[in-house]
């Protein structure tokens, strides 16, 4: 919790003769964090390792499998696990059942895409005689003369020859078509002509008879070839059907055969040892040690290394449950540092607040819940999920908020607000209760602001203490205190000019504006003792803060549009019309209704946008920027959570 | 700029009227000034996550920090019409 989980930096020595079992064993563990070896060039002495001996076997069989489940259109991440099949099975069926099953798909996909090319063609052809169709002659006519020449085309528009000709034009076509046969010495004058009329050649297809039949017989063996294919597809659908169970089962379990046999690729050999360095969470530690022991019998030599260096250390959260979801929000940004705060917490917390403070409103929060809680069928990603689930518990915070504010899709509940008033003065809306305290609301988002912010700079101070050493560590938690010294500075010196409402009124204590000057002035040396550059950032400091007022700009813009919506449907479109029934009052109740669903859904798509990218946002740039360095390299054990097969 | 008519009525709706009209500036022109910052800002995001997805938080980053100027416009608008 609040820091990433300790590592413990294993170094593991051994004969070769022992590979084939540690490499099982710490696969099978799924604990073990491999830092890829890097030969240097000036040493000979270690030298990269070689892939077990049944590596290329592995290999080229899962490429099969990949190949067929290529074909049939199997994911294997997207596919839910029935049964786990046992590996011993699995490995069997390999042998027996694998290449008839190979060979079943690969020849329906052969004949498919010959199938395809045929099809193909003959629609081609189709489309070729589809002009000489508007002509009443049979294709041989148009070729075979030793004295005549035959023009067959596009043409924009008749022309007149002017020599001794046959001609045919039909505007019927797209593009008109004309054929015109002329005798061989008149060829280049009759060519001129067309062409000045912007005549286009077309081939003319070698085939004989009338060009409607030919077409028509052309077009029927598309779709006669259409329906083999259909045949052929359900074929494969019944290939995928059958088979998806063993073909995932072997893709997991060939992935694992070559993930293991290709880990020597990863450590560093000498003629008769190998060793290998690499990352363990600390609470493992001993266990692996003490399997692999008792695995190869002693022999093995395994000593815990140093860590001098966090940048190198694998990262793995570790936060309550509640919070793991939120985590997908921190990889976006970036993996915290070993040695930092890790405050997923903070955000798995804080983000859902933001959330329903913005949007805060039982009917909208409770279709984003229906949301979240339906996609979880559709998405079956890990991201997905959890990006569902942070978006769960924002709505549930969302309906909160929306009993506390007394709002369901931007009208009242039968309370007054319990918060704050956002009800505006929309079409009467508010007239009833009170109305909307914009000033109230602001200064709280501001007050949140200046809590976040301070609450971010304090984990700052903290977080150079861990990165940073000596020196340099204690320069940067002067400056980061000078930042909280700076900004209350501030806060001091406009209390004490200022009187404003649900702050402290400090107009009638002259010390409070000097102590502030004397803060401001404190803080400021502080700062400028790290980087005197820094100093140019101050203005920050008053625009990060009151950029938290966008938790009520945003909300109240969204609150404004639902009351419009509703004002606009409800209130000029459905009211007066009930009042006296018309059948044109009808259509106009019916359009209201549209137009009062079409607007809460786009304004359930904006405030879904607008609460969670703010909310984000708060914390990626006011929050994060005052502490949080990132950068961390993902925990990536050497391994595999079966989900196909077991042993 | 007082006209003789003028009475004290008209003269507060018409400060209701200017001020709606500086909210509707403030919104505006904010809005304007946010889209022309993020424009430039957006189509660089867009290509360094095409390039490389692990940008994408960063590039979302870097793509609404001029957001602020629109919120300001928002929160001056509402100071003012409230």
């Amino acid at each position: 919790m609040l820091r990433p989980e300790r590592m413990c930096r294993l170094l593991i020595a051994a004969p070769k003769g022992e590979i084939e079992t540690i490499i099982k064993e710490l696969y099978r563990h799924n604990v073990y964090h491999i830092e890829d070896f890097v030969p240097e060039s000036s040493s000979d002495a270690l030298s990269i390792g070689h892939p077990l001996a049944d590596a290329s076997d592995a290999a080229s069989a899962l490429i099969k499998v990949r190949a067929i489940e290529n074909a049939c259109g199997i994911d294997p991440g997207n596919v839910e696990a029935k049964t786990k099949l046992p590996v011993a099975k699995v490995r069997k069926r390999i042998q027996t059942d694998l290449p008839a099953i190979q060979k079943e798909a690969e020849e329906l996909v052969g004949s498919r895409s010959r199938l395809d090319a045929r099809q193909k063609e003959h629609e081609q052809r189709a489309r070729e005689l589809e002009p000489f169709v508007a002509v009443p002659l049979d294709l041989e006519f148009y070729r075979g003369y030793a004295r005549f020449t035959v023009f067959a085309g596009h043409i924009t528009h008749d022309v007149d020859i002017g020599v001794p000709n046959e001609k045919f034009f039909s505007g019927g076509v797209p593009g008109n078509m004309i054929v015109v046969v002329v005798p061989n010495e008149h060829r280049e004058q009759v060519e001129r002509t067309l062409l000045d009329a912007g005549f286009q050649a077309i081939p003319i297809p070698e085939e004989n008879g009338a060009p409607a039949d030919r077409m028509k017989a052309h077009l029927e063996e598309a779709r006669r070839i259409e329906a083999e294919i259909a045949a052929i597809n359900g074929k494969i659908a019944g290939i995928r059907e059958k088979h998806t169970d063993f073909l995932v089962a072997c893709d997991e379990l060939l992935t694992a055969d070559v993930e293991r046999a290709e880990a020597p690729l990863r450590f560093a050999t000498t003629e008769e040892t190998f060793i290998t360095e690499g990352w363990v969470p600390e609470a493992q530690a001993d266990q692996i040690r003490n399997t692999l022991e008792k695995a190869t019998g002693g022999k093995i030599y395994i000593e815990e290394l140093e860590i001098d260096d966090d940048t190198a250390v694998p990262v793995e959260y570790e936060n309550p449950s509640f919070a793991t979801p939120t985590q997908m929000l921190m990889d976006i940004y970036a993996r915290p540092r070993y040695s930092e705060i890790d405050p997923t917490l903070m955000v798995a917390i804080v983000f859902p607040i933001f959330f329903g403070f913005i949007l805060g409103d039982v009917g909208y929060g409770a279709i984003l819940l229906a949301l979240s809680l339906g996609l979880r069928k559709i998405i079956t990603g890990d991201e997905g999920r959890m990006l569902l689930k942070v978006l769960s518990y924002a709505s549930i915070s969302s309906i909160i908020f929306g009993l506390l504010y007394s709002e369901i899709f931007g009208s009242s509940l039968p309370w007054p607000s319990l918060l704050y008033s956002r009800h505006l003065n929309i079409g009467g809306a508010a007239a009833a209760g009170h109305g909307p305290q914009v000033a109230e609301l602001m200064i709280v988002a501001i007050w949140i602001g200046i809590l976040h912010i301070t609450l971010g700079r304090v984990i700052g101070m903290l977080n150079a203490r861990r990165i940073y050493h000596g020196k340099h560590a204690t320069k940067a938690v002067i400056s980061n205190a000078g930042w909280i010294s700076v900004m209350w500075g501030i806060i001091l010196i406009i209390w004490s000019l200022y009187a404003i409402p649900l702050m402290p009124d400090l107009t009638g204590f002259p010390g409070a504006g000097t102590i502030g000057a004397i803060l401001l002035v404190a803080g400021i040396i502080g700062i400028a003792q790290e980087n005197p550059l820094e100093i140019v950032e101050l203005p920050t400091i008053i625009s990060h803060v009151l950029s938290y007022a966008r938790l009520v700009a945003v909300g109240l813009s969204s609150v404004a549009i639902a009351m419009v919506v509703n004002y606009i449907a409800i209130g000029m479109m459905i009211q007066p019309q009930l009042e006296a029934i018309t059948p044109v009052g009808v259509i106009l109740i019916i359009v209201g209704i549209l137009v009062l669903l079409m607007g809460h859904m786009l304004n359930t798509a904006l405030g879904l946008l607008g609460g969670g990218l703010h909310s984000i946002r708060l914390h990626y740039v006011e929050f994060f920027t005052k502490f949080y360095k990132g950068g961390g390299k993902k925990y990536n054990p050497f391994g595999m959570k079966s989900k196909f097969t077991e042993e | 700029m007082v006209d003789v008519g003028t009475t004290l009525e008209i003269a507060q709706a018409s400060q209701a009227g200017m001020s709606a009209v500086g909210a509707g500036l403030a919104v505006g022109l904010t809005g304007i000034g946010s889209g022309i910052a993020e424009m430039g800002i957006g189509a660089a995001a867009v290509g360094a996550t095409a390039e490389n997805r692990d940008m994408f938080g960063l590039a979302l980053l870097f793509t609404v920090i001029p957001e602020t100027i629109v919120i300001f416009g928002l929160v001056v608008a509402l100071l003012l019409l409230f």
